[in-house]
C-alpha cells in the first residue's frame, strides 16, 4: 500500500480546490452579465449600453496558440508577437460607428507631415487623446485651448463677430473658440455673433463631463448603436 | 515529486507546441513578388488624380457653373445647395481612401492656400519650393511617421482654378495664372515596394474614392429644395443642365487615364 504523507494530501487537496476555484472565477468573469466587474472604469457618455466586444474584439487564435506564438517570439523563433486575449483598440474601432462625411477635424488629416508640430502638442491622429474611455465623461482633453496649435494665422474675411477673431487671437483667448464652434462640426445651430451670446464656459465643462449638450440636440449625423453596428458587420 | 513536476512541465510544453501558433501573416511571403517601387506606384496614382481632378474641374465645375450650377466650400451644410469645389472633391477622395484597407494617404496643400490650415510647413514647404522651380515630383521618407512620402505639382490647369482662387474672399494670392503651380498633392504609403496586387489595390482605392465623393454630390442634389436639379444620366454639363452618373464619370476618367497606367503596369510586369 502506497503511503502518502498528510502534507502531500493537503497539497493535493489545495491544488484541486485551486483549479476548481480558478475555473469558476474564469467562467463567471467571462459571462456577459459580469462585464462591469472586469471593466477598468464606467463607460463614457453615450457608450453605457455597449458590450465589451464592441471595442475589445477577440484576438486571432485561441489562448494556447497566443501563448505559444508569444513564447516563440520571445525566443526569437517567430518574427512578430501576437495580440493576447483581445485585439488592441484603434481609431478604426471608433470610426465604425462615428465616421461622418462632415467631420471638420477627422483624425486622418493630422497624419500629414505639416501637422507634425501640432501633433506633438496634441495627438489629434487618435480619438482617445480627447475621448479617453472608461472615464464616465464625454471629453477628457487636458486643456481646451487646443485650437492654438493650428489656427494662429486665422483671418476671417468680413468677420461677423463684435470682437474680431483677429483680436481674440492677439489676446490669446483660445478658450473662447469652443464657446462658438463644436470641434467636429456635427451640430446644427446658429453660431453667435456677439461674444456675450456665446455658450458659458460652465456649460461647456458640464457637457465635457457628460452633461446637457449646449450646442443643441439637432445633429446632421448620429453615431451607430451597437445593434446598427452589428448589422453593418453582416452586410 | 521532482518527477511529477518534470512530467507536468513536459506535458505543458507538448500541449503548447502541439496546439500550433497563431498563423503568421502572408505579407512576408509576398515580399519576393514585389513588382513596383513605392515611387512608381505613387506616380501612377498621382497621374490618375491629375486626370480625375482636371475632368471634374473643367467638365463638371467649369461647364456646370456656366449652366447655373453652384459649387461651394460649405457644400455639405444643409442650407447650402451646391457641389464640392475641386479641392474638397479631392478631400472627399482622401477620406474614402482612408476608410479602405489600403494604407494610402492623400493630402492637398499650398504656400498660398485659401484655407490657412492647408499651408505647407517644415520639410513640405522646403520641397514645395523645389517643385515650383521645376514641377518635378519630390520623394522623401518621413522617419517619424515611417512613411514613404511623395509630393506632386498641382497646376492651374483650368480657367475655373484661376478665377475661383483669385476671386475667393479669403484668398491669400489674387494673381494666379493658367499653368501656375498652385500647390502640391502629398501622398504617403508605408512600404518601399508593392506587389502587383497591392498596386492594383492602391489604384482601385483611388477610383473608389472618386466614385464615393461623386455619389455624395449626387445625393446632395437629391435633397435640393430651392435650386433646380440637374438631370442625372449620360449627358454632361456642356450639353445643358445635366450631370453624368457616377459610372459615366468614372468611365471617362478610365478612358483618359487607363492607357498611361496600363502601359506602366504591363511593361513592368
Amino acid at each position: 500500500m502506497l503511503k502518502v504523507s498528510p502534507l502531500r494530501k493537503r497539497q493535493f487537496l489545495g491544488g484541486i480546490i485551486g483549479i476548481i476555484l480558478g475555473g469558476v472565477i474564469f467562467y463567471t468573469l467571462t459571462l456577459e452579465t459580469t462585464e462591469k466587474y472586469i471593466s477598468i472604469g464606467p463607460m463614457n457618455t453615450g457608450h453605457q449600453e455597449l458590450s465589451c466586444f464592441a471595442c475589445h474584439a477577440d484576438a486571432k487564435g485561441n489562448l494556447l496558440q497566443q501563448v505559444q506564438s508569444n513564447v516563440s517570439h520571445a525566443f526569437g523563433a517567430r518574427e512578430e508577437g501576437v495580440d493576447f486575449g483581445t485585439k488592441d483598440v484603434t481609431v478604426d474601432n471608433c470610426m465604425q460607428c462615428h465616421d461622418r462625411p462632415n467631420d471638420r477635424h477627422p483624425t486622418h488629416r493630422f497624419s500629414e507631415p505639416r501637422f507634425k508640430e501640432a501633433v506633438e502638442q496634441i495627438d489629434a491622429t487618435t480619438c482617445i487623446t480627447c475621448h479617453t474611455e472608461h472615464q464616465e465623461e464625454r471629453v477628457s482633453v487636458a486643456s481646451i485651448n487646443y485650437c492654438v496649435n493650428c489656427h494662429q494665422d486665422l483671418e476671417v474675411e468680413n468677420d461677423p463677430l463684435d470682437i474680431s477673431h483677429k483680436s481674440l487671437i492677439a489676446k490669446e483667448e483660445w478658450f473662447t473658440c469652443i464657446q462658438c464652434h463644436d470641434f467636429h462640426g456635427n451640430h446644427k445651430y446658429d453660431v453667435p455673433e456677439k461674444l456675450s451670446d456665446t455658450i458659458p464656459m460652465k456649460s461647456i465643462q458640464n457637457y465635457f463631463n457628460g452633461g446637457k449638450d449646449p450646442y443643441g440636440t439637432a445633429k446632421k449625423y448620429t453615431a451607430l448603436s451597437q445593434e446598427a453596428w452589428l448589422k453593418t458587420l453582416g452586410e | 515529486m521532482k518527477t511529477i513536476y518534470k512530467t507536468i512541465l513536459l506535458f505543458t510544453c507538448i500541449i503548447l507546441a502541439s496546439c500550433g501558433g497563431v498563423p503568421e501573416e502572408k505579407s512576408k511571403v509576398a515580399s519576393i513578388e514585389k513588382a513596383f517601387s513605392v515611387e512608381e506606384v505613387l506616380e501612377m496614382v498621382a497621374k490618375e488624380n491629375d486626370v480625375t481632378r482636371t475632368l471634374y474641374t473643367k467638365a463638371i465645375v467649369g461647364k456646370g457653373k456656366a449652366q447655373g450650377m453652384k459649387f461651394d466650400e460649405d457644400w455639405r451644410k444643409d442650407d447650402v445647395e451646391a457641389g464640392p469645389l475641386p479641392a474638397l472633391f479631392l478631400r472627399g477622395v482622401a477620406t474614402s481612401i482612408r476608410k479602405s484597407p489600403v494604407p494610402l494617404g492623400l493630402y492637398l496643400g499650398s504656400d498660398f492656400p485659401v484655407n490657412a490650415a492647408n499651408k505647407f510647413e517644415g520639410k513640405q514647404a522646403d520641397l514645395f519650393e523645389e517643385i515650383k522651380k521645376d514641377q518635378k515630383p519630390q520623394f522623401f521618407y518621413d522617419e517619424e511617421q515611417k512613411l514613404h512620402t511623395a509630393m506632386f505639382a498641382d497646376l492651374a490647369s483650368a480657367g475655373a482654378c484661376v478665377s475661383c482662387h483669385n476671386k475667393h474672399p479669403q484668398t491669400t494670392k489674387s494673381d494666379w495664372k493658367l499653368g501656375d503651380v498652385m500647390g502640391a498633392t502629398t501622398w504617403q504609403y508605408p512600404k518601399d515596394s508593392l506587389t502587383y496586387k497591392e498596386t492594383v489595390a492602391v489604384l482601385n482605392a483611388y477610383a473608389k474614392g472618386t466614385v464615393d465623393i461623386y455619389v455624395q454630390y449626387l445625393d446632395e442634389i437629391k435633397a435640393f429644395e430651392a435650386s433646380e436639379k440637374p438631370e442625372i444620366g449620360d449627358k454632361w454639363p456642356a450639353e445643358g443642365n445635366y450631370l453624368p452618373t457616377a459610372e459615366v464619370f468614372l468611365d471617362s476618367v478610365k478612358k483618359l487615364s487607363s492607357y498611361e497606367t496600363m502601359k506602366h503596369l504591363v511593361a513592368t510586369k
